[in-house]
């Protein structure tokens, strides 16, 4: 589960880039966050991975404090880019090993690498690869299956579907569903309202770094998505803030 | 967990291009360095052994003393066997040095002075593929280090696992200084295998103690570089900044810092010219040379000339005593003057090398010379054994001389060098060398513990995203 109480970053006094920022993800579920470039949907993943400090409230991973304990959230977390980076001169196999070890899991093999590349997937043959040739959706093929092997029971996902093609952004929406089923609690920042509106549970609107409107998957039922996205983010944020906290429970 | 990081360094550097064309860049110049050495060491062992055989036929074919006496003896310094490491400044100083009667000896005939071309371009050793080819290496495996992983996106996806930050720099540093050494340490062995199967090279225990100081010199004087490159990687946001500011602090410490030295300790502390040392010589010995002729012709007068053989004898030993503390008067006065210019020339240069330590590369320099006893140490070591020797040939050579004096105007005898004093000179021994060195290994200790500590908390606080 992943809990942002009044989860609040300012870098100068008085301006806040995440203002206050309530929500909670249960386990199977996930949250797409929209907001423009510089509303702090980076910056929320960032305090969740301990990147930063907040100024005010606290990021929660499975009840564990990621302020006061880094390390021990972290165990309960996986994290997938915008443009999953990796070691260019590494094959799959030897990313995976890398990150797999790093996250404490030592004891898995090649044969543990070889399912979980073959479930996001990757083909065979593209196993010993060198990443650097690897497509972009190939690349988020392999962060995601670094995410799974890592078997944390939380996701963070930055602007996942950025540049995949059709066949690639499909795919992916697949995964997502299959690790959702897993029993995870997934948070996807975005601006793929198309790929957000088939997988969420609930969206939210960060405007400004305050948390502007959230909504279940039921309410978007009949939500014309692109129109209540534009109409967010064009309106002012002190006149359409939404008090949320009875959304958040 | 920290095997895991070491690894991974070690392995991302490797399968590098960066890293091949380093091995195979190092390995090349290394064993071409290696060899070069040993040629060069083998035919300046000939060399030494042919002059020091012409010496000795040149000393006995003088047709009497006093044109021995005013010759002299060539003193020929035997090569070190560790220059075909270290080069030092064996080619610039001079290999021979002449002993006579009139003048202070110095070492002359370089390997520069007959052929200045070698003083443009300078000796390819492996001091120089250390101190400017592997510490560019040191540059460009670092600079990117950790500012190349924030830009590449590879450390903030690190980070999202538990691993403490202090862990990942360990073993970052532990995997990447390893990379490094690889494309020393592998062509170095092949390098010592060359050298240990050359015939023209022997190496003695002690030479082997020698070499395994100066490695563990070009560890200091690369960690220097490898920390230098973590601390300036942890501290800055882009890799290219960082290439950028290292690249810069490299030209400072490889050829500012060292030259600026000597400009510095000139001007504070300067010297007398090597001219005017020479000339106030010339002007004593001038001024002796001037007064002797009168004292003989006093002599003369007060003693007339009888031409018996004892009045023979008695003016034979008056120019044995006169010439004996004429040439002591002499060889006192070039010593005081000598003394008296060297020991300012000694305080300038240890001012010069003081100041320049703040470089790792002088630091290098001057340890590595010192232990492969080619450097300025040895020199002037060498110069002292010979200025020691001056006065013993010069008092053996006047003996012989005015013992020889036929004032009949018979031919005087051709002399018999056989109970000629010789030239003895002993190398530093290992303690002196290695008390001399520890002031560059400690400086060079200061400055990774500085570097590494920086980059430690630099790395701690370092702003991943």
């Amino acid at each position: 589960m992943l809990e942002a109480q009044n989860l609040t970053k300012s870098y100068t006094a008085g301006k806040n880039v995440l203002d206050h920022v309530n929500f909670q993800i249960d386990r199977e579920e996930i949250f797409c966050m929209f907001g423009a470039n510089g509303a702090g949907k980076t910056t929320t993943i960032n305090l969740f991975l301990d990147f930063i400090q907040p100024t005010e409230g606290k990021a929660l991973i499975d009840g564990i404090t990621v302020k006061d304990e880094p390390l021990k959230a972290k165990q309960h977390v996986a994290y997938v880019s915008e443009n999953v980076m990796l070691y260019d001169n590494f094959s799959a196999y030897q990313n995976i090993d890398y990150f797999t070890r790093l996250a404490g899991r030592s004891k898995l093999g090649r044969k543990d690498y070889a399912q979980v590349l073959g479930q996001v997937g990757l083909d065979e043959a593209q196993f010993e690869m060198r990443v650097r040739h690897y497509s972009k959706g190939m690349r988020q093929k392999l962060g995601i299956a670094i995410a799974i092997i890592k078997d944390a029971s939380n996701i963070l996902l930055d602007e996942p579907t950025s540049g995949l093609d059709p066949e690639a952004g499909a795919e992916f929406l697949e995964l997502l569903s299959y690790l959702k089923e897993g029993g995870k609690s997934i948070f996807m920042s975005t601006h793929d309202i198309f790929r957000a509106k088939i997988v969420a549970d609930r969206i939210g609107f960060l405007k400004e770094g305050s948390l502007v409107m959230m909504k279940s998957r039921e309410e978007l039922m009949n939500e014309d998505l692109s129109a209540l996205y534009i109409e967010y983010m064009q309106s002012e944020k002190s006149a359409e803030k939404h008090d949320i906290s009875s959304d958040d429970s | 967990m920290l095997s895991t990081i070491i690894k991974k360094e070690i392995l991302d550097t490797i399968i590098s291009p960066k890293f091949i064309f380093t091995f195979l860049l190092c390995t090349v110049l290394i064993i071409l360095s290696v060899i070069t050495g040993i040629g060069n060491y083998a035919s300046e062992l000939d060399e030494y052994g042919a002059a020091v055989a012409l010496n000795k036929k040149n000393l006995e074919s003088q047709p009497n003393y006093g044109t021995l006496a005013g010759t002299g003896s060539k003193i020929n310094k035997r090569p070190e066997v560790l220059s075909t490491l270290v080069v030092g400044v064996q080619e610039s100083v001079g290999r021979v040095a002449k002993v006579n009667i009139s003048f202070d000896p110095g070492l002359e005939d370089s390997k520069h002075n007959s052929n200045p071309v070698y003083a443009v371009f300078g000796a390819l050793d492996l001091i120089f593929i250390v101190k400017i080819v592997l510490s560019l290496f040191a540059i460009l495996f670092t600079y990117d280090s950790i500012a190349g992983e924030r830009e590449r996106g590879t450390l903030k996806l690190a980070l999202s696992n538990p691993v403490p930050r202090d862990r990942l720099i360990l073993g970052k540093a532990i995997g990447g200084f390893i990379s490094l050494l690889t494309p020393l340490v592998i062509p170095m062995l092949l390098g010592l295998v060359i050298l240990v199967v050359h015939p023209s090279v022997v190496l003695a225990g002690e030479e082997w103690a020698r070499i395994g100081l100066i490695f563990l010199l070009f560890l200091f004087y690369l960690s220097v570089f490898f920390t230098l490159g973590l601390l300036v990687s942890a501290r800055s946001a882009r890799s290219s900044n960082s290439l950028l500011v290292l690249l810069f602090i490299w030209v400072t410490f490889v050829t500012i810092i060292p030259k600026a030295s000597i400009m510095i300790a000139g001007e504070i502390y300067p010297i007398p010219s090597i001219h005017e040392v020479t000339a106030e010589k010339d002007a004593f010995l001038q001024e002796i040379q001037g007064a002797a002729p009168g004292r003989v012709n006093k002599w003369v007068a007060d003693n007339p000339s009888d031409n018996t053989p004892e009045w023979q004898e008695k003016f034979r030993i008056f120019l044995e005593d006169i010439q004996q503390e004429l040439t002591a008067l002499i060889d006192k006065k070039n010593a005081e003057i000598e003394e008296a210019y060297q020991a300012k020339r000694r305080s300038q240069q240890n001012l010069a090398m003081n100041i320049s330590r703040i470089s790792p590369a002088s630091a290098l320099m001057f340890g590595a010379m010192n232990l492969a006893r080619t450097g300025l140490d040895e020199h002037e070591s060498f110069l002292n054994s010979i200025k020691s020797y001056k006065p013993v040939f010069t008092k053996w050579v006047n003996e012989k001389m005015m013992r020889s004096l036929n004032f009949d105007g018979g031919e005087q005898p051709k002399p018999d060098v056989s109970d000629m004093p010789l030239h003895t000179f002993s190398s530093e021994s290992l303690n002196r060398s290695l008390a001399r060195v520890i002031p560059d290994y400690v400086a060079m200790a200061v400055m990774i513990l500085i570097f590494f500590a920086a980059a430690f908390v630099s790395f701690l606080r370092y702003d991943v995203r």
